[in-house]
């Protein structure tokens, strides 16, 4: 049996991705089973999906705690606790991340035992696409690393995508950049897809009292804490010669998370902005752009 | 609170009451909505929120809110309101808790819990006079757990459980909320804080239900781009579609009509919940059937002839 499991932000296309490779699969004659686990939250934050895959009968059920191969759908998740995206990767094993960055520097920066495999999905989606949904083609790298055909590959996208997407063109689209995806690759040697029975982990709580179990809150506005600053792709980014301190962008803002600074001028919480862009798009004097890549220090790169 | 009317954006409140690190999607139109109630009521008031997309807000152990905060089932918040203004009421009265410590109790729900589930209670809370305020953050459809129809779904929007459009029209619900004649009942939109701003001041000086609707964009639910969540807010308003307005013991008046209605497929054809009105093949008898529902209901204020 092959296990896979996907990491990426809701809404990046996680679950579908698990699906894609899932129906292609099966379409090669395997059992198959996909499923997603979400968290109480919502688009942005951490999910995972799981996907086994095997010729003969599949026993196992519930989460994957040690796949043979794992997506990795935002480099960011790679450092994200509650992501732990890379928990039970074994020497074995494939991680495939996206990212622009090379195997080598994540192997290195992450101790990562794995063979590891990038690929800048995101950059591809945006040229090809025009998105940054990347179902489709984090569904196609997983096809191509476990060795599935491109027939099966492209059958199961269109399947996947044709009860969501409307839009024939789109849907093109889709297939022709999740094909270049599956071509980036080369397949890698994966263990058989026999089936095997796992043993079974039932994970039993403990009981505890209600004290305990039932917790209060009492700290004020402690959700500063959690940061939700790399859900983004893209980050505004302000020009402060053009900006006039209309005050737009803050009273627009969903977060709160553009205040100002001593000048007046509005300054954004890069550790909580979730990359809505509501900023960039309601600001009169067009002083906000929108940028992907990491975070320079505003003052000095406005002061140039 | 001072009474001088708020003028513009500047003139908001600094304040902030709802603080980041929530796991609202980005872009919700409702977060934006609540940070501006919350820089409005202040901190001290008691949230009480039925299930729904923001009882996620609060998740052990982070808040987002300086206040306290009450999680009820979907059907029963403004009865769990009413607990709490008694609670408050009996301390005040036996001078455990100073007047100037009292707190508004704020009952926080979604259009699932506004207009189906949580109606009756709702209704029997305004009927008793309770002072309380409602602001229902309303995406017209259950979306928190991924978006079915509610009584709240607009004619013709896609939802999970309609697929092909609602066919039944959108429930009045500040119809149904105002024939109690409440104190003060307002519609609000986040893409007008001013005077999403007054109407709250003009509510303070009431005693009993001070009720809000606020119609929200939803990126996810409504297959939009986080980013154009303030500008479809706008265009609801601009086309007639989402009416601004309050009503004070039963009487309706509009804080604000359009100069010129936009026509209302400029609002619909941003949105992927309607795009079955546009591809492959226009439906023009459901896209003028939205018109007429629009055209109508300003006929009706003689605000449109
Ligand atoms: S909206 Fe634009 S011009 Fe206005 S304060 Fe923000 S950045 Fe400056
Ligand atoms: S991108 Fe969105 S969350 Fe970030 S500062 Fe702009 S409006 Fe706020
Ligand atoms: S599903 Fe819609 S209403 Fe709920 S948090 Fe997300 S954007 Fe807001």
């Amino acid at each position: 049996m092959l296990k896979l499991r996907f990491h990426g932000r809701g809404g990046q296309g996680a679950k579908v991705a698990s699906r894609t490779v899932g129906t292609a699969a099966f379409m090669e004659g395997c059992n198959v089973q996909d499923f997603p686990l979400y968290g109480a939250e919502r688009r942005g934050a951490p999910i995972s999906a799981f996907t086994r895959i095997a010729r003969g009968q599949i026993m196992e059920r519930g989460v994957i705690p040690d796949p043979d191969v794992i997506i990795v759908m935002d480099h960011t998740l790679l450092s994200d606790p509650q992501a732990a995206p890379l928990s039970g990767s074994n020497k074995g094993g494939v991680v495939f991340v996206n990212t622009p960055e090379s195997p080598e520097q994540l192997k290195a920066d992450y101790d990562i035992d794995a063979l590891v495999i990038t690929l800048d999905l995101t950059k591809i989606g945006l040229d090809m696409v025009g998105s940054s949904i990347l179902s489709t083609l984090a569904g196609a790298v997983a096809s191509r690393i476990i060795g599935i055909g491109e027939d099966s590959l492209k059958d199961a996208v269109e399947k996947e995508l044709s009860g969501i997407i409307a839009d024939r063109e789109l849907l093109e689209k889709n297939i022709e950049a999740a094909l270049y995806c599956f071509r980036s690759l080369e397949p890698v040697e994966m263990k058989t897809l026999q089936s095997e029975h796992g043993k079974s982990t039932v994970i039993t709580m403990p009981f505890e009292r209600a004290r305990i179990s039932s917790p209060a809150i009492n700290a004020a506005a402690s959700s500063i804490l959690k940061q939700t600053g790399n859900w983004k792709v893209f980050r505004p980014f302000w020009d402060y010669d053009v900006c006039n301190k209309c005050m737009i962008c803050v009273s627009r803002c969903p977060e709160g998370c553009i205040s100002l600074n001593e000048e007046g001028f509005p300054s954004v919480d890069n550790e909580h902005c979730k990359g809505c862009l509501i900023c960039v798009e309601e600001c009169p004097k067009k002083a906000i752009k929108a940028v992907r890549g990491p975070v320079p220090d505003q003052v000095e790169v406005t002061g140039e | 609170m001072s009474t001088e009317p708020i003028r513009s954006v500047k003139d908001l409140p600094q304040e902030e009451n709802l603080f980041p690190g929530t796991a609202a999607c980005a872009g919700c139109g409702g977060l934006l909505t609540l940070r501006h109630c919350l820089k409005m009521l202040g901190e001290n008031v008691v949230i009480v929120n039925a299930a729904g997309c923001f009882t996620l807000l609060s998740i052990y152990p982070f808040t987002p809110f300086r206040s306290s905060w009450l999680y009820t089932a979907m059907a029963c918040a403004p009865a769990g309101a009413q607990g709490v203004r008694d609670a408050l009421d009996i301390l005040l009265e036996k001078g455990k808790i100073d007047p100037e410590d009292n707190l508004k109790v704020v009952v926080l729900t979604g259009d699932g819990a506004a207009y189906d589930m949580g109606l009756s209670s709702t209704s029997g809370a305004i009927y008793r006079n309770l002072d309380f305020y409602y602001i229902c953050y309303d995406n017209e459809a259950y979306g928190n757990t991924g978006f079915q129809e509610s009584a709240s779904t607009p004619f013709a929007s896609r939802t999970k459980t309609s697929p092909a459009g609602k066919g039944s029209v959108k429930k009045d619900l500040f119809g149904i909320w105002n024939s109690h004649k409440p104190p003060y009942l307002a519609t609000i939109s986040p893409a007008y804080p001013v005077d999403l701003a007054n109407k709250f001041k003009k509510a303070e000086q009431y005693k009993g239900p001070k009720l809000f609707i606020s119609l929200i964009p939803c990126p996810p639910g409504w297959s939009t781009d986080p980013s154009h969540t303030f500008k479809l807010a706008k265009l609801a308003v601009e086309t007639g579609f989402w009416a601004l307005k309050e009503s004070v013991f039963g009487e309706v008046e509009h804080t604000y009509v359009p100069e010129r209605f936009k026509p209302v497929e400029e609002y619909l054809k941003e949105q992927g919940r309607f795009s079955h009105l546009f591809s492959p093949v226009r439906k023009e008898e459901q896209l003028g059937r939205v018109q007429e529902m629009v055209n109508e209901y300003w006929e009706r204020f003689g605000i449109l002839l």
